[in-house]
């Protein structure tokens, strides 16, 4: 059962990774990255889902240009869930990756307060 | 300005108590002892200094009625204080417990108390004349951890609880002998001592300041993840309401009326919530507003302040930090671990508080009257 839903999530993945190429061919970024963190798999355990949902979601982040711009048509539902990922960016310590999520990171505290970044830390069962 | 009284009465306060005409104030300034002041001559005086325990004490309450204090400690004991005379004279309560004692609270009725521990535990404590002796009853195996706060349902019976394994819990404590049948609760069925009401998981991090409204039929307790939990119809069908707020997390709770709530915290300012008409609960506001709130340099100060304490007062003086908190216009210096309510007895709101904390101060706060407080 677990099993099938984890082949079920993949699959799911993959066909928003597509959507999201596509997305990003029409230069709609901020779109892309709401795909990408739409339907998240967060209350599984299984690093190969979080893997594969991670690079979606970088595909979408690092397309980003404005940050501004970004945030002036992003909901305030993705706050606290692209917060945990911009944690996990950082802890890649890949170079253009931690630059462009801590600029990320600076705008995303102004808007969403340190309540933010607590729910992100806080959350051990919900992770990405 | 909603903070009328500030009294820097220690180092740093664990929690305090009021006496039952509010004249008197126990505090645990962070050590094994409690101190109670008295407000005299326009100055607050130590009358009393309560030395029994071993360890810091983590709880006191002090009964309306009865005119008793109870204590909990980390040396894994309470004592009940009664005052004979001109003295306070304790009374060893043996929790049977093996880890600290964390919260501590009198019952409505004012027969038991609850005691939270660190050992996944409740002791429900209730008095038996005939050995002249409190007794310790154990609620076990039912946290996954420590119980960090604890609140009494208005019917005497129910009890809630918040632990660190991010659960909220209510239980029955009817014990045979002490509550009667009729006494509060209107289910049909018996309820022994210890069964589980309901078990809500709604924070995946540590839960903390449990509190129930007046009425007894909503409950509201604040997650470590900045989220405060408002739970409407808890007997029955429970329904529950999270509210994320943009600051630090709260640590204590109080139901102003039933439709409005303050919350203390890692913030230093309170913070008021209310429920809207569709019954809807938000955060409405800070109780003291900040005058500096350019939020492109807050959290930049913020920093600033902590790297001040880090790395020592040789680079920022002393008082950097406490002094650009004083510069918001802000009672409290640091983190508020405490509230407790002020209100005359009948009063059906409550508009005066007061709230301790790791910065030493006893704050007693006041609603404006002309403030809309939703009832």
């Amino acid at each position: 059962m677990e099993e099938e839903n984890i082949e079920a999530m993949i699959l799911r993945i993959e066909h928003k990774s597509k959507k999201i190429e596509n997305l990003l061919k029409q230069s709609k970024p901020v779109e892309a990255l709401k795909t990408a963190l739409e339907v998240s798999p967060t209350n599984t355990k299984d690093e190969r889902c979080k893997s594969a949902n991670w690079i979606v979601v970088h595909r979408a982040m690092m397309a980003i240009r404005d940050v501004d711009g970004m945030f002036s048509s992003l909901d305030p539902e993705y706050y606290d869930i692209l917060m945990k990922y911009l944690y996990r960016g950082l802890a890649t310590g890949d170079r253009p990756t931690c630059d462009q999520c801590l600029r990320i990171h600076e705008k995303l505290t102004e808007k969403a307060g340190l309540g933010c970044i607590l729910r992100s830390l806080a959350d051990t069962v919900n992770t990405v | 300005m909603p903070a009328v009284e500030v009294h820097q009465l220690a180092q740093c306060i664990t929690c305090h108590a009021w006496s039952p005409d509010r004249t008197m104030v126990a505090l645990c300034p962070n050590n094994a002892e409690v101190h109670i002041y008295k407000f005299t001559m326009d100055k607050w005086e130590r009358v009393h200094v309560l030395f029994k325990h071993d360890q810091i004490i983590s709880g006191i309450d002090w009964s309306l009625r009865s005119n008793k204090i109870v204590t909990a400690s980390h040396d894994r004991n309470s004592y009940v204080w009664n005052h004979e005379g001109s003295e306070w004279v304790p009374t060893l309560v043996i929790l049977r417990l093996n880890r600290a004692a964390l919260c501590v609270q009198w019952s409505p009725k004012e027969n038991k108390f609850a005691v939270g521990s660190g050992a996944k535990t409740v002791c429900i404590c209730y008095y038996e004349p005939e050995n002249n002796w409190w007794v310790s009853k154990l609620i076990r195996k039912r946290h996954d951890s420590s119980v960090t706060s604890v609140a009494w349902h208005p019917d005497n019976i129910f009890l809630a609880t918040t632990s660190t394994d991010g659960k909220c819990r209510v239980f029955s404590t009817f014990i045979k002998g002490v509550d009667t049948k009729d006494s509060g609760t209107s289910s049909s069925r018996d309820l022994k001592f210890g069964e589980q009401i309901v078990q809500l998981d709604l924070s995946s991090s540590w839960s903390f300041g449990v509190k129930w409204s007046p009425s007894g039929n909503t409950l509201a307790y604040a997650g470590h993840n900045s989220t405060v939990y408002f739970v409407e119809d808890v007997r029955n069908s429970p329904s529950a309401h999270n509210v994320a707020y943009r600051n630090l997390p709260l640590r204590d709770l109080l139901f102003v009326s039933e439709r409005m709530v303050i919350g203390v915290g890692f913030d230093c300012n309170p913070m008021v919530f209310t429920k809207d008409d569709t019954g809807l609960w938000s955060f409405a506001k800070f109780l003291e507003e900040r005058k500096t709130a350019q939020s492109n340099s807050k959290y930049g100060s913020q920093f600033s302040e902590a790297f001040g304490k880090l790395y020592g007062q040789s680079r920022h003086g002393a008082n950097d930090g406490v002094d650009s908190l004083r510069a918001r216009g802000i009672a409290h210096e640091n983190t508020i671990t405490c509230i407790i309510p002020l209100q005359k007895e009948g009063d059906k709101i409550v508009r005066r508080f007061s709230s301790s904390g790791l910065d030493g101060k006893v704050v007693i706060w006041e609603l404006d009257y002309n403030t809309d407080i939703p009832e």
